[in-house]
């Protein structure tokens, strides 16, 4: 047997003279690959030059015997543009001080204010083993790790869950807790102290940290051959600094409404009103419940699920979404998704603070807390290739309506644009494929 | 109160007992899209998106977070 | 065959369904009847009931037997059909008796493809002499029930299984392979690997259990037919894939008689292959 060549056609012949020409064609078979690898590249754009985030994700999977997993994500994003910084808009041009402390930036006449300095990298890395305990119980355990250049987060998590009922039942619970810590460029402000000039930071502090805590109790359920169930409910509890730091509140006038103006010392760069840094409470409970369905009419798969969430806040939210996976041809398949958003505002959203009036407690001029409904639209590509890795883009269009009740505008406030509509485009590319 | 929950879900636990089905009718159900956590990816980019721009987060999973977005 | 035979069909009607299962129990059955050394209405039985005395054997028989006679010249000897009187002699249980060396040279008086006369389809052994196909007739079984179900029910997809002896003739009916779990040796029961099979043979060879301990060195259950001693140091399982189970339990069977150096002439031969290596086998 020098020639190795020689043996495979020896054997093959023999196999032939046997068996006849009964075999089906060249043998088609590989292993299992060991890591299965999910990535994907993100574009985010919201109109008018506001928010842009391009991120990439790749998230490896092992497979060991028995059972076990071991997940990885890797995520790497850069954010830039500008957001809303919670002042109103004016009839006068406004000048505002950076966060930072060291410049100033303005806005036009009748414009939403935006805070155009916004540029941050993060770096976020998850990872968590699954393996089964015992015959019918499945443990998961993680950690999770991410970094921007005001911003670090240092998370666990575990989970233990249970099969029922021939596997149709799975009851779970999990327990997840964070602890973040907030360095914010040029300090974190002392709640509603007011934007001072350009030098002067005498209410800012140095940084300040948060924890989470979450508890999750879910069931799954198979209902029929083709229908599975899920119900979550969760339990979130935050404390600490749970202010946005960058955020402001317009100080108004009681009857016309326009923002009081104020003049820099001489010789230095400042704010041109009055705006005062936004106060949340220093705790935050939330509850949601949530449930998603997936069913199966023969080939396409329609995805659906609803999540309520309230919180101590003020805050109820409704969130429905459909998905609908639709094959085409073989390898292919389209898949139209729908998503519907609504909150209520917190109780302590308030559009601008009366100048002379008791100042509240909590106070937040953030759109997110503030009550508005969202739309996204959406349609996902996929395709798998004959090597069986799969590739798939989607494009959504996001929008944000929102709404500020009558009773919390001023004068002249009517007239102007107050909540400026958010849209948004989202492009992502992905690829999976195994090793 | 605890014991009448706790009989709550002994409840649903026997109601689940009598849907489902045998190991054999699985079929479906094993194809890769019926997963629940079929697409990790893209949900951990929405829960992401919506985490910076809406109030509420969580509910399929653990709350999300873990960024100074908001 | 002493080890259970499956067949997974993947969305046929019932009665079809039966249909294929039939064919190839169908098939089991036949193969096992004729050439099982343990029936004593077989071929194989009549052949070594009769050694020393010339043997007509039909088509199928002389096909098998020149099948073995090929395997013989390609191992040079150290398989041989012949080679299964040496069971008398040795017992495989994870133990340590090992048979004195006047033993085995007993024995081997009786093994030897090169004492026997075969001229097809007339085939004569030696008086004492006796032939077991056990090392093929599984894999042959397998590949022929694969191609009567073929015939039967073309194109439909499943997957036959005679006791780890593997066939798929297509993919799943969405295209995707058949995974197929190589049994872990250490546990029963257990994947250590899984393999997609979308087409051709899988076939494996040893077993963590059948296996003799000797002056510190494990001795597999394959015994060189040459010295009439086991293989020394073989992997505890080798499992290879190729265009039919035959050609891949030809192969594990080779590479096995290599011990060692199973995996060098595996990776010359081409073949896609999977070795589990013997952790306590001492160097």
């Amino acid at each position: 047997m020098n020639d190795d060549n020689n043996l495979s056609a020896t054997l093959a012949a023999a196999t032939c003279a046997l068996l006849g020409a009964s075999a089906a064609g060249p043998v088609m078979a590989g292993e299992t690959d060991r890591w299965s690898f999910d990535t994907a590249l993100l574009y985010y754009a919201e109109s008018d030059d506001r928010v842009q985030d391009v991120s990439a994700t790749i998230g490896a999977q092992r497979a060991f015997e028995d059972d076990r997993l071991l997940n990885l994500t890797l995520t790497a994003d850069t954010l830039t543009g500008a957001s809303a910084s919670g002042a109103i808009a004016s009839d006068l041009p406004q000048t505002f001080t950076s966060p930072s402390g060291r410049a100033v930036y303005s806005t036009p006449a009748g414009e939403t204010p935006l805070d155009d300095t916004f540029l941050d990298t993060r770096f976020a890395l998850n990872a968590s083993w699954t393996q089964p305990l015992a015959r019918l119980y499945t443990v998961s355990a993680g950690l999770g790790f991410s970094t921007e250049y005001d911003y670090t987060h240092l998370g666990a998590n575990v989970s233990l869950a249970r099969d029922f009922n021939k596997r149709n039942t799975t009851v779970s619970a999990g327990l997840a807790y964070s602890q973040d810590d907030i360095d914010p460029v040029g300090g974190a402000p002392v709640p509603l102290s007011q934007m001072l000039d350009v030098g002067d930071g005498s209410n800012k502090l140095s940084s300040d940290s948060k924890d989470v805590l979450d508890v999750l109790l879910g069931l799954t359920q198979v209902l029929s051959r083709n229908t599975v169930l899920r119900v979550n409910y969760s339990y979130s509890q935050s404390s600490g600094y749970l202010n946005d730091p960058y955020k402001i509140l317009s100080v108004v006038d009681g009857t016309t409404g326009d923002t009081i103006l104020r003049t820099p010392a001489p010789g230095v760069a400042g704010p041109t009103g009055i705006y005062l840094y936004e106060s949340r409470p220093d705790s935050r409970a939330k509850h949601s419940l949530y449930a998603e369905v997936k069913h199966a009419f023969g080939a396409p798969v329609l995805y659906g699920s609803y999540r309520f969430m309230t919180d101590d806040w003020g805050i109820d939210s409704h969130t429905g979404e459909v998905r609908l996976r639709w094959p085409v041809g073989d390898a292919s398949y389209v898949e139209p998704q729908l998503r519907y958003y609504m909150q209520s505002q917190a109780d302590f959203y308030h559009p601008s603070l009366v100048q002379g009036a008791a100042l509240p407690a909590y106070a937040s001029a953030d759109f997110r807390l503030g009550e508005f409904d969202a739309v996204t639209v959406g349609l996902k590509f996929g395709h798998r290739t004959s090597g069986g890795n799969e590739w798939n883009a989607r494009l959504e269009y996001y929008q944000q309506n929102g709404s500020i009740s009558r009773d919390q505008l001023i004068g002249n406030q009517f007239a102007r644009e107050q909540y400026p509509d958010l849209k948004a485009v989202i492009a992502q590319f992905g690829y999976r494929f195994g090793l | 109160m605890k014991a009448l929950s706790l009989l709550a879900a002994c409840l649903a636990l026997q109601g689940c007992a009598s849907v489902g089905v045998e190991p054999w009718q699985r079929d479906v159900l094993a194809r890769p899209e019926m997963s629940l956590d079929a697409n990790p990816i893209d949900a951990a980019i929405d829960d992401h998106i919506y985490f910076s721009k809406e109030a509420s987060s969580g509910g399929r999973g653990f709350g999300g977070g873990g960024c100074g977005c908001n | 065959m002493a080890s259970p035979c499956e067949v997974l069909i993947e969305d046929a009607p019932e009665a079809l369904a039966r249909q294929i299962a039939e064919t190839a129990a169908a098939c089991a059955w036949r193969i096992e009847r004729k050439f099982s050394r343990y029936r004593s209405d077989g071929v194989v039985h009549m052949i070594n009931s009769n050694a020393g005395r010339p043997v007509v054997l039909d088509e199928e028989s002389a096909a098998l037997i020149d099948f073995a006679a090929t395997l013989t010249t390609m191992s040079e000897g150290g398989f041989d059909i012949t080679s299964g009187v040496l069971r008398k002699a040795w017992t495989f249980d994870g133990g340590s008796a090992v048979p004195t060396q006047a033993q085995i040279d007993e024995v081997m008086t009786c093994v030897g493809w090169r004492h026997v006369q075969w001229r097809r389809p007339v085939l004569r052994l030696k008086p004492g002499m006796q032939i077991d196909l056990g090392g093929i007739g599984k894999e042959y079984a397998v590949d022929l029930a694969a191609a009567r179900v073929e015939d039967i029910a073309p194109g439909v997809s499943c997957l036959i299984n005679f006791g780890g002896d593997v066939v798929a003739r297509h993919p799943r009916r969405d295209g995707q392979p058949w995974r197929v779990g190589i049994e872990a040796a250490a546990k029963a029961g257990t994947a250590v690997r899984i393999v997609h099979l979308t087409r051709g043979g899988l076939a494996t060879s040893g077993d963590s259990r059948r296996f003799v301990l000797h002056q510190g060195r494990r001795y597999s259950h394959i015994i060189d037919a040459r010295i009439g001693w086991p293989v020394r140091d073989a992997p505890h399982s080798i499992t290879v894939a190729a265009d039919t189970c035959t050609q891949a339990g030809t192969l594990t069977t080779l590479a096995m008689l290599k011990g060692m150096e199973c995996e060098s002439f595996l990776r010359a031969s081409g073949a896609k292959y999977w070795i589990q290596a013997c952790p306590a086998s001492p160097q």
